[in-house]
């Protein structure tokens, strides 16, 4: 009983922050405190006129895409390896793929940096953040496609082969549809992972700055903020629908795996 | 060649691994390597002068600022892991013993929604919760519990600490929720009818076989917060600065990339030096129980 | 009988593990194949070979006359059911019957759909095409792998372990339908199973299986009454072994058991090679009686002392101490009317046969 009073504080002091976001949101203040002072849309229409915001977010946007896309692959032939596969120093291999988990963002960021710019004397663009987010989302899809692939019975493939399928029209046939679900909360989560992250974004991005990089950069004038919060709601507003989404569909590849859920995704 | 790889099962495999692996290698260890060439190097206002030199961190060890920065952030890193995980440790005993197993999903999804919104705008939320004209402030002043608001919640190391406290939860909860869920529960059955009470059935049976979450959750909590520089920006003030405001100023405002990458190794180091000597005193710990 | 698979020197190494050694078999067209053994012996990987879904290291798989060299498992006139029946959970039952059936062009839809309905019905799972297949039971779920694999007509049906995940109830029904089934549609079918009551009961003819290596090959009375070596014996069924001393070897085999005596067995109870000398002599326990009070025999009697009892209900297996062997002998008997269920250390006579014994070097 103690230990549920102690969990419902725990979440609100998980939830206190964002708690926050829609009511200054709508508050007719310029002012991030307390008192409020009102009701308002109008930081929600600014957003709505402002194109260099929107220019950072189709920034975003694509390197998002891409970098779901991108480190989803990665994250299938990882996990059908590891779940189907022995291969010589298997657990070394795979220890050193999920690396970039524990590696400190800032790490990644200035090792990135110098070669891209000191060593290879390139120049930064969208590219170069995808190449560094699709490092470090590649281990989270890994994590989510690897339950997928474990409840996968390998003798299903090796049934459709057997049936008259070659290798990869079983894969298609077979596979595919049963790890579609893990498939699509794989890319919903490195996306939303890429659209957050700042700290390598903020080092790699080129001339045209990402959403992150444009939010850091409002933060420095108070009279932005309220546009910030505004901005803010409506991002949490979208996590939300997209990780329902992920969460159902999850659910949806148990049940048609004919797997008992056993808890949440990672 | 191609065939051959593909005719035995171990090839598929490695074949099927090397894509994800090439990656990792090349923009991983390769960069890693890098960065460690680079902080043998000099900057000469605008080139590199790639003599092998050792001043770098010479300069590291004789500048009193680095040495306390790089003090501040492992004291940091540490108070928060340790915060983080105590926290951390009865939600996830909770959700995994306490929770029908239909409403599990739904309180980890709970649990891991805050963690899904911006990061930039939570830390700066922390800011407007703990400011001076903060909720905290506003509320005790309301109900009359102080007379003027607290500023030692602001802009100091404190500050940091609760910000990525709350940033890290979900990290330090979700390998214990792991680690517990994979425990049989007629070991503690077992226990119990063995003649131990609840207490010491969870001091000699539950944690110990959930230490490989605790553990998990330290080092993934512990090591990505040194590498953090957006909190104690915004949260540290003067005071709060740590290691990764340096290895950034380096980098992005004096222009001393291999100085910066020499505070970027000697983080590095650290922190896994640390991680290493946790995981195996951890390890003589559960080895000497047994 | 005509060869259907033949097997030349098949080797299979994993690694340093060498899983298959040099495996020579021929298999009849129509005939129902056991491959028994204990776990880790071989017998899948060696199945697995003939399906085309593991490659042999060294040597030949021929199917129908054909090298199945660089053949794959989707080529094969094979069909497998597997161990975990592999039913897909995303498709129906009828979706999963027709699975094999997509690449045939010369069928119509009606074709096929009829098809399905025919094997389903052969396999007693009429009407249920449309049911989702995760929600079937674990007897379904074999019998739609059943019908899925025989619908493609295969020259040889290969089943893993089908009845491995069944209860015993369900196991002893599904035996009598495959025995049927076999004989219905006259393939060839090759079983691999570890539960030797159900390589007896079903094949025509077993392979029993150790280290990659075939142990035995015969019919299942021949290899439980005449079994080539003790690892065979001990597998199938129990055997009491007795030292044995060969004296003379000619057209009968004069020979001294420990505890039984001087004996003289005929030649075909010796089904390897003899040497004079020490040799074990072999006895099953049904074929040891003890003689109640007012039974007559006309057999040879040792006298004996009862040192263990397990009653099975229609059954009664007694541990007898005879002089002159260590161990004692292990005798069963069935709980006719009358019969009494002995104490340990009752004093009782074991009635045996010479034409009993079997003799392995």
């Amino acid at each position: 009983m103690s230990l549920r009073v102690y969990a419902i504080a725990y979440l609100i002091f998980l939830y206190a922050p964002i708690v926050l976001l829609p009511i200054f949101a709508f508050n007719d203040a310029t002012i991030i405190a307390f008192p409020l002072s009102g009701f308002t849309t109008n930081w929600f229409g600014e957003l709505m006129t402002n194109t260099s915001l929107h220019a950072a977010v189709r920034n975003s946007l694509f390197i998002a895409v891409m970098t779901a896309i991108l480190s989803t692959l990665l994250g299938i032939c990882a996990a059908r390896a590891g779940a189907m596969y022995r291969f010589p120093i298997k657990a070394g291999i795979m220890g050193f793929i999920m690396l970039p988990l524990v590696l400190p963002e800032i790490i990644v960021a200035v090792s990135l940096l110098v070669v891209v710019v000191q060593i290879f004397d390139l120049g930064l663009s969208n590219w170069t953040i995808i190449a560094a987010h699709v490092l470090i989302c590649t281990p989270f899809c890994i994590a989510i496609l690897n339950g997928a692939f474990q409840n996968l019975d390998p003798s299903m493939e090796e049934a459709a082969m057997d049936l008259g399928e070659s290798r990869f029209s079983a894969f298609r046939l077979v596979t595919l549809p049963l790890v579609m679900p893990g498939i699509i909360s794989s890319m919903l989560i490195a996306f939303t992972i890429s659209l957050d992250e700042f700290i390598i974004a903020f080092f790699l991005s080129g001339v045209s700055p990402t959403m992150p990089v444009y939010i850091w950069g409002l933060m420095r004038f108070p009279a932005s903020l309220p546009v910030v919060m505004a901005l803010g709601t409506i991002l949490v507003a979208l996590s939300i629908i997209l990780l329902t989404i992920a969460e159902l569909l999850r659910r949806r590849g148990m049940a048609r795996a004919g797997v008992k859920d056993k808890g949440g995704f990672l | 060649m191609f065939k051959k790889l593909t005719s035995t099962e171990g090839g598929r495999g490695l074949l099927l691994i090397s894509p994800p692996f090439f990656y990792a290698l090349a923009l991983m260890a390769f960069p890693l390597g890098a960065i460690i060439l680079f902080s043998f190097w000099t900057q000469n206002f605008m080139d590199v002068d790639t003599t092998f030199t050792l001043n770098n961190y010479r300069e590291i060890i004789t500048q009193p600022i680095y040495g306390a920065l790089l003090q501040r952030s492992l004291y940091v890193s540490a108070v928060v892991t340790v915060v983080t995980v105590l926290l951390a440790f009865p939600i996830a005993y909770f959700v995994s013993f306490h929770v029908r197993p239909d409403r599990k999903s739904l309180w980890l999804f709970l649990i891991t929604i805050p963690f899904w919104t911006s990061y930039l705008i939570r830390v700066f939320l922390w800011k407007v919760i703990l400011g001076y004209n903060g909720v905290i402030n506003t509320g005790l002043l309301n109900i009359g519990l102080i007379d003027e608001p607290l500023t030692f919640i602001l802009y100091n190391v404190n500050a940091v600490i609760i910000t990525l406290a709350h940033a890290f939860a979900p990290f330090a909860i979700l390998p214990i929720f792991v680690a517990l869920e994979k425990i049989d529960r007629s070991l503690l059955e077992a226990s119990r009818d063995l003649g131990e009470n609840k207490v010491m059935t969870f001091f000699r049976v539950t944690l110990p076989l959930a230490m490989p979450g605790v553990v998990a959750a330290v080092l993934i909590v512990f090591i990505p917060t040194i590498g953090d520089y957006v909190t104690p920006e915004l949260m540290g003030g003067a005071g709060g600065k740590l290691i990764a405001n340096m290895i950034q100023t380096q980098f992005l405002a004096l222009n001393n990339a291999p100085l910066g990458a020499a505070l970027a190794v000697v983080a590095m180091l650290s922190v896994t030096a640390i991680s290493l000597m946790f995981v195996l005193l951890n390890r003589r710990w559960l080895r000497g129980r047994s | 009988m005509t060869a259907l698979i033949t097997l030349k020197g098949v080797n299979k190494y994993y690694g340093d593990y060498h899983a298959l050694r040099d495996i020579d078999l021929t298999i009849n067209a129509g005939e129902f194949f056991s491959l028994l053994g204990p776990s880790g012996c071989g017998k899948t990987t060696l199945l697995r070979t003939i399906a085309g879904l593991e490659d042999v290291s060294d040597g030949v798989v021929m199917i129908g006359g054909k090298d199945m060299r660089g053949v794959s498992a989707n080529l094969r006139p094979t069909n497998m059911v597997f161990q975990s029946y592999a039913i897909f959970p995303h498709l129906s039952v009828a979706e999963n019957v027709a699975f094999g059936l997509r690449k045939r062009a010369d069928l119509s839809k009606a074709d096929k759909a009829t098809m399905v309905d025919e094997a389903l019905a052969m396999v007693g799972l009429s009407g249920y095409g449309k049911r989702a297949s995760h929600a079937l039971s674990g007897g379904q779920r074999q019998r739609v792998a059943l019908a899925r694999a025989l619908i493609l007509k295969p020259k040889v049906l290969l089943l893993d372990e089908p009845l491995s995940a069944l209860d015993k109830k369900m196991r002893e029904q599904m035996q009598v339908e495959l025995i049927r089934l076999q004989r219905h549609v006259g393939i060839t079918f090759i079983l691999v199973t570890h539960d030797q009551e159900e390589a007896l009961v079903m094949s025509d003819r077993i392979a029993v299986m150790f280290e990659g290596e075939i142990g035995q090959l015969a019919d299942p009375e021949t290899l439980y009454r005449r079994p080539n070596s003790r690892r065979v014996a001990e597998f199938i069924g129990k055997m009491n072994f007795l030292r044995a001393d060969v004296q003379e070897i000619g057209d009968t085999i004069e020979v001294d058991v420990a505890g039984l005596g001087r004996v003289s067995v005929q030649a075909e109870q010796a089904p390897m090679a003899l040497h004079k000398g020490a040799a074990v002599a072999g006895v099953r326990p049904e074929t040891l009686a003890i003689l109640f009070d007012g039974e007559t025999t006309e057999r040879k009697l040792i006298d004996g002392v009862v040192d263990e009892v397990v009653y099975y209900g229609d059954m009664t297996y007694y541990d007898v101490r005879i002089a002159g062997v260590d161990q004692p002998l292990n005798i069963a008997m069935k709980n006719l009317i009358g019969r009494p269920v002995l104490d340990v250390g009752t004093q009782t006579k074991v009635v045996w046969d010479e034409r009993s014994l079997v003799l392995l070097a």
